[in-house]
């Protein structure tokens, strides 16, 4: 099952997306280009904001440490010199966590990680902010027992049935296949990490470049993220245009 | 600093001069609600509500600490309402704009000193464990009416919410886990609901629930929480122009029978939600027994 | 015009079989919104959207209807007047973003002792002089080149309604929009409109009454994206009320 995306539903926000998947539910929206305080003001490009707000409780250092990875990696695919001295504001909000998240006892920042992603790229294509880049995220397990196969894309209740957990690896592609995010956590070997790496860009990048055909092809079960991406955007170019083809 | 934007002039004598004319902008009669949705999480404890394009989830979470040394019996209960970039860009974080100080004031006063919620049932142990219940309101679309949709929200989260179970050996409280027991309903005193009257022309007209336009021209509102059973909890009043007591006497009636609604509504609502996971659990306990 | 339009994300590469074959080779290729180029000879799209093409004038473009207006010279747009500095308006084209200045001399005869008074919150009907991304956009009510207003300068009475940018798009863009339902109305009642490409509709139809039903007309075409035969119901309807 891909990811459920509702698109630019709310309807104060320039952008907006709600993200679920694996039972993790985001509701993500995107302000901009708007005015920039003159404190944050940078001549040459866009400044980029990052909000993290958990579902119960106010932000702790673990928020602060997704905003900063985060706002690194969408600074690094949004064309900030097109839009200078204004200011991108992205705000996600977390709606739900599985219920077995708290009992994991892994680093949860890692596995919320990928969906934060994720939103942030949809409510960004929401806004239409000018992006040199699409992105694509997912998360990999290794189990710790001796030749488990490394789990893609696992639910929590996969964690939760695979632990101990040797390593729990993010990563985030372009669309041109190059990484721009890795998170590891746990003890692994580089080959290890190279497997997970390949596994990892299997899934979010499609096969063979960027090019302009729309064929939908799945990939095992778990289906191709920037193939599930055009797909989205399909529904939203259809809906956006649906009134040539209304009587 | 980033400024809520007002409405234009032109849109403010359109308003107005349509009221005089008896006509709000969507139709609505003067007393109407906008059109109330309330839908519940996959967990407990959260409410989400949408009254017209304004949105609100309230979530409920639970933790155990130890009471405050001045309150030994009581559990604890908080409300947090914190306005985020996502309602409106004007929100900043961490800098409270009027508006979200009397929401917050609004709910605290209407919920948490109407002792909606029993806190004497959140203690474990007198003056050592205690549960600390904590209510955060996410704003997730803002076209007026927050206060309303909030306390909805709140109401209708605190009745959908299961605490864990709790068992108590001498001075030894162990929580009990979903797995192990059914967890069990808050003790709920009363469901306090608030009604926002907005006034216009010296309080010659009177609309319930104004959108963010309406809110803009208003020339003051008042606030009130009622309970189903007719109780009044709080008034509250802002803004510069006076109001007849007559005026405010017949916005408590308005409020009474529009509060009775919205009860009624929410209890249908949660009532449907019970008839859903009841499905599921009527089969995990039939399931259960076969493996027996 | 169809449906199954290229679907372009950020990132893709237009090749060149897609882009425009101009009869005219002397025109040079016109790179709309959501392109950008990269020399040499790479044209890259930067925001989701459906490729659009026109031959006739050789220019491609990215068509989509989501986000925030942003100020192209050119663009008749419904501003709101914030404030009035010593030699010019300060007018807000859309919320939280740096205002748009309007010259106090930038309507049609205005000298120091003639200009108009602006109030804050009052709406401007203005055409976008000049935007980049380098300084804040510049409106104009004159036509430079004849001296006349043609229609723009201060909007009285009325009220605005908010639609979709792809609306104010099609509502200006007259017979290609595909809209309809102003002109079906206007058979019947008597009503004045602008068209702001910041998502802006004034309408003054005289009386509340029938400015609301227009401006709510409007507004359901754009949000039920109804075609020729659905936006004639509306008019049937809207016309059988008053």
């Amino acid at each position: 099952m891909g990811p459920e995306v509702v698109l630019s539903h709310l309807h104060r926000a320039d952008g907006s997306a709600t993200y679920t998947h694996n039972g993790y539910c985001v509701i993500g929206s995107v302000n901009g280009p708007i005015e920039v305080l003159r404190k944050d003001e940078q001549p040459e490009e866009a400044t980029v904001e990052v909000n993290v707000r958990p579902a119960a409780g106010v932000g702790s250092p673990k928020e602060r440490h997704l905003e900063t990875l985060l706002h690194n990696t969408l600074r690094s695919i949004i064309l900030t010199r097109s839009i200078p001295r204004t200011l991108v504001q992205i705000t996600l909000q977390i709606r739900s966590l599985p219920e077995e998240d708290s009992v994991l006892g892994v680093n949860t920042s890692l596995t919320l990680l990928p969906h934060l992603l994720n939103t942030s790229l949809l409510a960004l294509l929401s806004a239409s902010i000018p992006l040199s880049t699409i992105l694509t995220s997912v998360l990999i397990a290794i189990p710790s027992s001796k030749n488990a196969i490394p789990l893609l894309s696992p639910t929590a209740k996969d964690l939760l049935r695979a632990k101990p957990l040797r390593s729990l690896h993010v990563f985030a592609f372009s669309g041109d296949r190059k990484l721009l995010l890795n998170e590891s956590y746990g003890s692994f070997g580089y080959e290890e990490w190279d497997d997970a790496c390949e596994m990892a860009e299997e899934v979010c990048c499609k096969e063979g470049g960027v090019e302009l055909s729309e064929g939908m092809e799945v990939e095992g079960q778990q289906g191709n993220l920037e193939e599930w991406l055009r797909q989205v955007v399909k529904r939203k170019v259809e809906r956006e245009q649906r009134w040539r083809t209304a009587d | 600093m980033p400024r809520e934007v007002e409405v234009s002039v032109n849109e403010r004598a359109f308003i107005q001069q349509a009221l005089q004319e008896n006509v709000r902008l969507d139709g609505r009669a003067f007393d109407a609600f906008r059109p109330l949705e309330l839908t519940f999480g996959d967990e407990y404890g959260v409410a989400d509500v949408q009254l017209g394009k304004t949105r609100v989830i309230a979530r409920i979470s639970v933790d155990v600490t130890a009471p405050l040394p001045e309150r030994k019996f009581d559990g604890i209960f908080q409300i947090v309402a914190e306005f985020s970039p996502m309602a409106s860009p004007a929100f900043e974080v961490g800098r409270p704009t009027d508006a979200e100080v009397i929401l917050s004031r609004i709910l605290e006063k209407a919920i948490r000193r109407s002792n909606a919620l029993d806190t004497e049932s959140l203690c474990i142990i007198a003056g050592l464990k205690c549960f600390a219940l904590r209510a955060d309101v996410h704003i997730i679309d803002h076209d007026g009416g927050l206060i309303d949709a909030s306390c909805i929200a709140v109401m209708a989260a605190l009745q959908h919410f299961r605490r864990p179970d709790v068992v108590v050996e001498g001075e030894k409280a162990t929580i009990l886990s979903v797995r192990e027991r059914e967890p069990i309903p808050l003790s709920i005193l009363h469901q306090p609901l608030c009604v926002t009257f907005s006034c216009y022309e010296d309080g010659e007209r009177i609309l319930i629930d104004a959108n963010l336009a309406e809110e803009q021209v208003r020339q003051e509102e008042v606030i009130v929480t009622m309970n189903r059973h007719g109780e009044v909890c709080q008034v509250a009043k802002y803004g510069g122009a006076t109001v007849e007591p007559l005026a405010l006497l017949n916005c408590i009636n308005m409020a009474s029978q529009k509060v009775k609604e919205i009860s009624k509504f929410i209890q249908t609502k949660l009532e449907e939600d019970a008839k859903k996971r009841d499905a599921g659990g009527l089969m995990a306990e039939l399931s259960a027994e076969n493996e027996r | 015009m169809s449906v199954s339009a290229t679907i372009i994300l950020p990132g893709d590469e237009i090749p060149s079989s897609t882009l425009p074959q101009p009869t005219n080779k002397k025109k040079p290729l016109t790179l709309g919104p959501g392109l950008r180029h990269i020399p040499p000879d790479t044209i890259v799209t930067t925001v989701a959207g459906a490729l659009a093409t026109d031959t006739k004038k050789n220019a491609v473009w990215v068509e989509y209807n989501s986000g925030r207006y942003l100020p192209s010279a050119g663009d008749l747009v419904i501003a709101t007047v914030n404030n009035s500095a010593a030699e010019n308006f300060n007018c807000i084209l859309t919320p939280n973003t740096p205002p748009a200045t309007l010259p106090h001399l930038a309507f049609e005869g205005a000298t120091r002792k003639t200009r108009p008074q602006l109030y804050p919150n009052s709406l401007v009907y203005a055409r976008i002089f000049n935007a980049g991304k380098e300084s804040s956009p510049e409106l104009t009510c004159v036509d430079p080149s004849t001296g006349k207003s043609d229609g723009l300068g201060p909007l009285k009475g009325g009220t605005v309604f908010q639609i979709s940018l792809g609306m104010a798009r099609r509502l200006l863009a007259g017979r290609k929009g595909g809209v309809i339902v102003l002109e079906g109305l206007s058979e019947k009642v008597g009503f004045e409109v602008a068209i702001g490409r910041n998502g802006m509709l004034w309408v003054d139809g005289g009386n509340i009454k029938t400015t609301l039903v227009i401006g709510k007309a409007v507004q359901e075409v754009d949000e039920q994206a109804l075609g020729e035969k659905g936006q004639k119901k509306v008019v049937e309807r809207v016309l059988r009320g008053l």
